[in-house]
Parts: C-alpha cells; structure tokens; sequence
C-alpha cells in the first residue's frame, strides 16, 4: 500500500505511548481503569483522577473532521511533489474530547468540509529495520449513497 | 507589580533578514543589552540579573563574563521556548526586582535563525518522528504556521469570519511598518490586492498572514521605579503582568477543551483583575503575530471583543495608524518589523508610553504587550502611567 505522503515519508517512533495507535489495526486511545477518561496523547498520570492505572481501549472506527488545513508550501523537501495535500483533525465519536490528527484518503484537498463523518483505515507498512508492522491510523469520507 | 518596578531602558540590535546577519546571536544580544543599559544612563557593572526564554542560548554566565558584570543575583527563564515567552520574561524580571533579589535585571532575547536553524521548520524530520512529532509528522503536519492554521481554519468556520479580517490584521501591521525605519518590510508597502494575490502557504495562511524570520535582538532594563527616576529616561512602570494556563504544546493542543484556542482567557482575567483595567482602557495594544489568525482568536479571548464581532472590530483601519481605534502593533510587530521572538513588541510597547513611537499614539496611559498565542504558558504585561 502507498502511503497518502509517500513510501518514504518519515514514520512514527515506536514505544510505549505510541505502539496501541500506531501498530494495533484498531483506534486504541489510553483511558483511565478507574475513572474511565481518555487520555490523547497518553501520559503516566490520568488527569481526570490522578490515578496511575492506564490502560488502551479500543474505540469505534466513526469520527468527524472538526478542521483540517491545506498544506501548499511543503516545508521538508520529500514533500515537495505532495502538495498540495491536507491535514485533517477527527474526532472519534467513541472517545468523547479526543481529537487525532490524520489524513483522508480517498478525498482531495477540496472536497474536504468540517463536520464531514470519517471512517478509520489503516496503512500498512513494514519498518525498514525489520520488527512489527505498522497499520497507522487514516481515514475515508462516508459518501452517502445517491 | 503596582508599578512598583519600571523599565528604565530599552536596546536592539539592527534586525536582518534570517541568515543575513554579519554578528553572531551572542554578540546581537550583548549589543542590545549595551544600547539598552546605555539608554537608561547605566554601567554594565550595575546589572545583576538576566531573564530570557527557556530555550535561550546566551546563558547567563557566558553574558555576565562577556559584558563584565560585577555580580549575578538573578538569572531566571519562563517555561516553553516560543513567543508566549516574551512577557513572561518581564513579569519575571519585574518579581526579581519587586522582592529585592536584584536591582537591574535585563530581560531579552536574542535570534540568529541562519546561525541556529529556523523555528519556522521543523525539526528531527528525517528520522523516526518521536514524542510530540510522533502524533503529527508521519500525517505531514510539521510547522507551527500549519498547527496554528488549523486552529483558525475552525475558528472562521464557527463565526463565519472571512479571510479579510486577516488581510485587515496584515494591512495594520506592513502600514504601522511604513513609518518605522528599523523596520525589515520599511518601504515594502502592502496592499488588499497584493495580500489576496499572494501565494498560501497553508489554507487559510497567504504568505502574508506570516512573520518573516529575522536575525536580531531585543533587550530591556528593569530596575525599581524608585531608582529608575533617577536614570535617564522617564521611568515605565510595569502596571500589571501574567502567565495563564494552557495545553502541552502540539499535539495536546488540538485535544478537547483547548480546541480551537490561544490560551489567552485566563491570562486576560489576571491582567484585568490585577490592573483594575478593562480592554477598552488600552490606549496600545502590541499583540504578537507569528501569523495573523491567532491574533483575531486572541483578540476575543482577552476580552476586546466577541468572536462574532471580531471582523468588523479588524476593519476599515481599525488597527491602523497612531489614530486607529484601537492603534497595534505600531512599530509593525512581527509581520511588519522583525521576528524577535516577540521581544521587539515590548520594546515599542516601553516606547509608546516615553512617547518615542514612529507611529505615536497621543496621551498613552496603558501600554498592553500580549505575547505569542498557540504555545502555552500565554503571558502579558500591561506598561502605563501611574
């Protein structure tokens, strides 16, 4: 699969915080055992509580784009026959105040609108240097049927 | 605090363009710390203390050999390394000299982009992207003129504000830079069309919705009012000053309650509350504009005016010119002058009050610096006549 920047485009480092979201297949977003708030991006305290039993949820593939931006200067040279390309933020309706930041494949810059409803798609792409596969969250428009 | 402590001098280098400077970082910072303890009729041997951004790297030991200090009894940053910064240096500053820690403490900042790399870019990109980039580079969203460009984007779409109001904010600034000779955009008028014209950079950002990058820096000298009426210069007494809360920078930012924001609500309250002042008391407003969306945004939040009403509260001028409605950013600010960081905003904010402006408002009582918007912890210090 082609990733929506390009095969080589820089990729996300793999730890602890990152590795639910970014190599499950699925939306997984830190929430609090106790008192059951979210947590984006994930930290060591929840700061709904204050509590330190944090565990990834799955959440639901629905969100919607609360803003997106319309990159034309590409500011890292390897995006320089990308652009122009957009920036989305999405909302997942499971995960209430959670606000994550993606791009929509199957849409071009301008056909984006606020309060469009997206669905998550994962790109698959295998590390260079070998270990898990990656499934890096994106999204797809819901086009209503016609 | 109260006035209680002023600011007895002001100093800057010549600004550049970013790479165009012919002295380092460290020599711009010692030579506006220089022309800023000369303006206030000092020595260097009297100063004793250095405030600065977190990221700042003239340290303070490395200053206080260079320029020969005889003692350092305060050396001091604010938290986060942007242009939320630049009035949180002076609120600093002015608690030093209010609790009797030190006497005359400079508080600066000091750029050279070609020097040091550009803010405007990002870093670590080539590589894995890690901490917050990790969130928002693999997606391409990489500069600070993007994340802030998103923030605005939903901001208009939920007031229906049209891109004039940004062109309004630009206009003010490149015309108020007009009349400023240290001023990078001097003899590079702006117009409606030529705004319209330029290029994006990211939707809904024209290139001229942008600050340039500049080499330079700023510096002010901060000392008891009592002892400054005896300097040089009249004394400007810092009236009131604040830091607010807000997210982690990036990524956090774009998360719940703070979307879309410029974590400017809490820091307004403490000015207006600490001062007795209300908005519309402002005689100046310096408001820092790394790019011209934030600036509307933070318009609202500190209280001049309603989201809904900030397009017309932007037009026909109203910014423009030493008799403008509400006169900003006078010397040109980030947009117009030169990117210091902010600190060129203080600056013109301590000369609009000595009546020293290129772009003079008449009878200034209070002069309002608010710092970078975006980039939490937001800070603001007020200047006036007591």
């Amino acid at each position: 699969m082609t990733r929506y920047l390009g095969d080589e485009w820089t990729l996300p480092g793999i730890n602890d915080a990152t590795r639910a979201w970014f190599t499950s297949g699925r939306l997984k977003v830190q929430r609090c055992d106790d008192c059951r708030t979210w947590q984006h991006p994930p930290d060591e305290i929840c700061g709904g509580c204050q509590g330190n039993r944090l565990s990834f949820a799955e959440c639901g593939e629905a969100g919607r784009i609360e803003s997106f931006v319309v990159v034309h200067r590409a500011v890292h040279p390897a995006l320089e026959d990308r652009i122009p390309y957009a920036v989305a933020l999405v909302s997942l309706d499971d995960a209430p105040g959670v606000n994550a930041i993606g791009n929509v494949l199957n849409a071009a810059p301008d056909e984006l609108a606020i309060g469009q409803r997206v669905r998550a798609v994962f790109e698959e792409v295998s590390q260079p240097e070998g270990g898990e596969v990656l499934r890096i969250p994106q999204w797809e428009l819901i086009r209503e049927a016609r | 605090m109260q006035g209680r402590a002023a600011v007895a001098g002001v100093g800057e280098s010549v600004y550049y363009m970013r790479g165009k400077s012919p002295d380092s970082e460290f020599q711009l910072a010692c030579t506006a710390i220089r022309n800023a303890v000369a303006d206030a009729g000092l020595e260097l041997t009297d100063i004793d203390g250095f405030v600065s951004y977190m990221d700042q790297r003239n340290d303070p030991l490395r200053l206080a050999h260079a320029l020969g200090l005889k003692e350092l009894r305060w050396a001091a940053t604010t938290w986060a390394g942007g242009g939320n910064n630049a009035a949180g240096a002076v609120q600093i500053a002015d608690a030093a000299v209010c609790a009797g820690y030190a006497k005359h403490v400079v508080a600066f900042r000091a750029l050279a982009q070609g020097q040091f790399g550009r803010f405007g870019r990002p870093r670590g990109i080539g590589g894995r992207a890690e901490g917050d980039m990790a969130w928002k580079a693999p997606y391409g969203l990489l500069s600070p003129a993007q994340e802030c460009a998103l923030h605005t984007k939903r901001f208009m779409h939920d007031h229906a504000i049209s891109q004039e109001a940004l062109c309004d904010i630009a206009l003010a600034c490149y015309a108020n830079a007009q009349r400023n000779p240290r001023a990078i955009r001097y003899g590079q008028p702006l117009t409606r069309e030529k705004y319209h014209a330029s290029r994006w950079i990211v939707e809904p950002f024209h290139l001229y919705d942008c600050c340039p990058e500049n080499d330079g820096a700023a510096a002010i000298i901060v000392t008891s009012t009592e002892r400054a009426r005896d300097l040089l210069n009249t004394p400007v007494p810092i009236v009131a000053a604040a830091q607010g809360l807000g997210p982690k920078y990036g990524f956090s930012a774009f998360q719940g309650r703070w979307f879309p924001g410029m974590f400017y609500t809490s820091v307004g309250e403490a000015i207006w509350q600490r001062s007795g002042a209300k908005p519309a008391d402002i005689d100046v407003l310096q408001l820092y504009e790394n790019f011209t969306g934030p600036v509307m945004m933070t318009l609202c939040e500190m209280g001049f005016c309603a989201p809904e009403e900030v397009e017309s509260f932007v037009a026909d001028g109203a910014l423009e010119g030493p008799d403008a409605k509400l006169p900003f950013n006078t010397a040109g600010g980030n947009i117009g002058e030169a990117y210091i960081h902010g600190f060129e905003l203080v600056t013109e904010a301590v000369r609009q009050v000595r009546g020293e402006s290129t772009c003079q408002v008449s009878d200034v009582s209070l002069s309002l610096v608010v710092a970078g918007p975006g980039y939490a912890p937001g800070s603001a210090v007020l200047f006036g006549v007591l």
